[in-house]
């Protein structure tokens, strides 16, 4: 129990700089998270600014130039500055070295230069996005990005490169922790799902971002000297961009997704009170997951041009790369069944996640069928598709593991009333956000369009009034949130008596983690039901 | 990269060396992506464009760019005889074979800024003073691949050179443990960047000599 | 890696080098790629294997060696399958343009 004598890492050293120059991983994750709740909110405006802009079929907010910069402005911060380096860098940061048993990562000063490599890119795009903002969507496709757009192009772009080699270093660290860093008796095969989440994670995080540093290079190089190497002026191919971007951005909605699975597989079992039904499927399927996301970018460019021969074959494999995620999805569901369900807060994001992840991942499936690609491709359809599985699947997610997390990282309790209301809210608005959007995208209405026609308009209104309500279930977590740091009751070292070594030492835990390194003895996921709680010091 | 103390979170200093030179392979995985994005997108072109392309080569200068490769490969043999003469417990060896990696790296540097002075004069430099007419687009691109990889090669050149210099002053003071892993962790680097050179020379100036 | 080694391994580079730079001047059509980067990628071994020491690495650091090669020849294989065949037959989408 909380020995007072003992400081926890929150008060072992005070002082701002013990703080900015600190290279405890869980210091650095609470820094991360400072960062991208910022960049959450930031994003969130600007989609509640294109929801408003949406509920009249004319422009609403301002001009189509506006619209432009306000959708370019939200992908970029969503997917740059808050998806991929979310559960990562926060949660990834914070319990994977505890659930290995290890006292830190392998390189713990490179983990607080990552932090720092973020901040500096996010910092920057954002004043680009300030300054007036760019208008060429997240895709920056060319030749209009660079030969054609107005707006703060080079900043904005260079700031996502910048934030490029934080993905790269904290991925790299994360690799290397779990191969070398692993406490005696800690097998591969017992390592909880979320390190072999966060791994897999972490292949892509630097196998792929390169790419997209040398990509984004050469869109700088074209913006800055007005050479065209994708220009059709020079008989360059604007669909040579395509490849290099989407080569890394496909890989990249994995790391966006499968942290997220990585949490879901944690909590479903701790809150069902049954092992992880098929652990080896599960583990591999991530990295399946991770190795077959590297083979299907051109399903993003079945239309742009390339060779039909291509395109069949991306088609094939983003057929292929389902087949694991869905395997998952049972595995989740086959955990359930016969289980002993409580619903905590963090089973409801993760019911959700579940529910509306399927969704998303089976309307995926038809955007990879050709013929009908062809007529949603660049509708809401897309969009509702992606948004089905980074805010109905990653951010659930990511709230789940939030809430599961939460009396360990801060050692206090949140009201459970409040935090349940709150998922259901979320869920209730997700669902009335972004369901509307599939209709509208197979009755035609294209994407990043600011004006449609008055036909469309019911089907925006009630996109935008969800929109209303789940941005009410995304704030209302600030509040209890505050309120539990501020006068929460205190959390005890396991409070939903769950197995894993993160929960052996206290809440919060003390710098080193373990007063002892643990030694390993038995797989994870042991619940045994009927025993709702498990005895201090099991593991 | 200094080795006295085990992090706190290594139980041996062999386990902190197995780290790093993981780390150190996994960057340099990294790297391979990276230049492998530029190659990839110069084959494609090179599929796309065909012979045009492939001509566009034969402007560049083979002689310089194969006493450059032979530079290069050479630089990378003094950089394995410091890590075998520090292993053997010597220091003035290293030292001494670590000058003469750098210095091989600024020849290499200097040959090369030779060859961009040339091509500037010859008005091969996209941006500044390509001469569009005369060679056609086609042209223009294979030169912007050029100067991208010979440019980025020449900055880990650099940089690589600034290591390599600081690796030598530290085995001087002493402040390098023989036992570590740090020189050969500066060595994985540098030899790194003569692979992606031993990769860009064929493609850059071998293509379109036989015509 | 011995000092011999090293030197017997530079001498094999420098070999190579005039071979690759001479085969250039060869006439073999669309060969000659295939020669150059066959020697290339020999060389590349020669450096990998004795320079960079994965003679004598566990398994683990030859398969972190490897996966960035690995990861490369997919980009290149699946991006070059566009390129190689984008002539070669239309969608029948496109039969609909005017």
């Amino acid at each position: 129990m909380n020995a007072p004598h003992q400081p926890s890492y929150l008060s072992a050293t005070v002082g701002i700089r013990s703080w900015l120059l600190t290279t405890d991983h869980k210091r650095i994750a609470l820094l991360y998270f400072a960062g991208i709740t910022f960049f959450f909110f930031i994003g969130g405006i600007a989609a509640t600014l294109i929801r408003l802009e949406l509920i009249t079929p004319g422009p609403t907010l301002g001009s189509p130039d506006f619209y432009n910069r306000l959708f370019t402005m939200h992908g970029i911060i969503m997917v740059w500055f808050f998806l991929i380096p979310s559960i990562p860098t926060t949660m990834g940061n914070f319990i994977l070295p505890m659930m290995i048993g290890a006292r830190d990562l392998a390189f713990p000063r490179l983990n607080l230069a990552s932090w720092y490599l973020y901040m500096a890119g996010g910092l920057i795009t954002l004043a680009a996005l300030v300054l007036g903002g760019l208008d060429t969507g997240w895709t920056f496709y060319e030749p209009y990005s660079t030969f054609y757009a107005t707006g703060y192009l080079i900043l904005g772009v260079f700031g996502i490169f910048v934030s490029g080699f934080s993905s790269i270093l904290t991925g790299l660290n994360f690799i290397v922790t779990v191969h070398k860093l692993r406490a005696p008796g800690m097998t591969w095969y017992r390592l909880p799902v979320f390190v072999w989440s966060t791994y897999a994670t972490s292949l892509i995080l630097v196998l792929a971002t390169p790419v997209l540093a040398m990509t984004l290079l050469m869109l700088l190089a074209e913006r800055v000297l007005h050479v065209g190497i994708f220009s059709p002026q020079l008989g360059g191919d604007p669909i040579l961009f395509q490849h290099m971007f989407w080569f890394y951005s496909h890989p990249a909605v994995y790391i966006m997704i499968l942290p997220s699975m990585g949490v879901i597989s944690e909590v479903v079992p701790v809150f069902a009170r049954k092992p992880l039904f098929g652990y080896t499927f599960v583990v591999w399927c991530s990295i399946a997951i991770a190795a077959i996301g590297f083979l299907v970018w051109g399903h993003h460019m079945f239309v742009a041009g390339q060779a039909l021969y291509a395109s069949l074959a991306f088609s094939f494999l983003s057929y292929l790369v389902a087949v694991p995620s869905a395997i998952k999805v049972f595995n989740w569901v086959a955990t359930l069944h016969e289980g002993w369900i409580r619903f905590d807060a963090p089973m409801l994001y993760a019911f959700g996640f579940i529910g509306l992840f399927t969704i998303g991942g089976l309307t995926g499936l038809f955007l990879a069928a050709l013929a009908v690609d062809v007529h949603v491709t660049d509708t809401y359809f897309v969009v509702a598709h992606f948004h089905y599985i980074m805010v109905g699947g990653a951010v659930m997610g990511f709230f789940a593991g939030l809430h599961y997390w939460w009396p360990k990282m801060t050692g206090r309790l949140y009201p459970d009333y409040w935090a349940r209301f709150a998922a259901i809210l979320a869920f209730f608005g997700f669902n009335l956000t972004f369901f509307p959007q599939f209709i509208l995208g197979y009755l035609g209405m294209p994407r990043r369009y600011q004006s449609y026609p008055p036909e469309f308009q019911v089907w925006h209104v009630l996109s935008s009034a969800g929109a209303s309500i789940l941005a009410a279930g995304y704030a209302l977590p600030l509040f209890y949130f505050a309120w539990s740091i501020l006068r929460g009751p205190r959390a005890p070292a396991n409070p939903w008596g769950a197995t894993g070594l993160e929960w052996s030492t206290r809440s919060p835990p003390p710098p080193e983690n373990f007063v002892e390194t643990p030694t390993v003895v038995r797989a994870p996921y042991q619940y045994v039901q009927g025993e709702p709680r498990m005895q201090a010091g099991d593991v | 990269m200094s080795e006295r103390a085990i992090g706190f979170q290594y139980a041996t200093i062999a386990q902190q060396r197995e780290a790093s030179t993981l780390g150190m392979w996994a960057f340099l995985a990294t790297e391979v992506l990276f230049f492998g994005a530029l190659i990839a997108a110069y084959l494609n072109y090179r599929i796309w464009f065909g012979e045009e392309f492939i001509a566009a080569a034969s402007l560049t200068k083979v002689a310089l760019g194969t006493a450059n490769t032979a530079v290069l490969l050479t630089s990378s043999a003094c950089m394995a005889m410091a890590v075998t003469t520090f292993d053997a417990g010597s220091k003035r060896a290293p030292i001494m074979w670590l000058a003469a990696t750098a210095a091989l790296g600024l020849l290499f540097v200097a040959i090369k800024a030779t060859e961009w002075w040339l091509e500037y004069q010859e008005q091969l430099v996209p941006a500044l003073n390509f001469d569009l007419a005369r060679h056609g687009g086609v042209a223009e691109i294979f030169f912007i691949f050029y100067f991208c990889a010979t440019g980025l090669h020449a900055l880990h050149l650099l940089i690589g050179i600034g290591i390599v210099t600081w690796l030598a002053v530290g085995i001087g003071r002493g402040r390098i443990e023989p036992a570590g892993s740090t020189t050969r962790l500066v060595g994985l680097y540098w030899h790194f960047v003569d692979i992606v050179w031993i990769f860009l020379f064929p493609l850059i100036y071998l293509a379109g000599r036989t015509t | 890696m011995s000092a011999a080694t090293i030197w017997r391994c530079w001498a094999a580079l420098m070999l190579l080098l005039a071979a690759t730079t001479a085969s250039a001047f060869v006439p073999l059509g669309s060969f000659n790629i295939v020669v150059s980067l066959a020697i290339a990628i020999i060389k590349a071994l020669i450096v990998l294997l004795v320079f960079m020491e994965l003679r004598a690495s566990k398994g683990l650091v030859r398969a972190f060696a490897a996966a960035g090669f690995f990861w490369l020849l997919i980009m290149i294989v699946l991006t070059g399958a566009d390129y190689w065949h984008r002539t070669d037959a239309r969608a029948p989408i496109d039969r609909f343009e005017s």
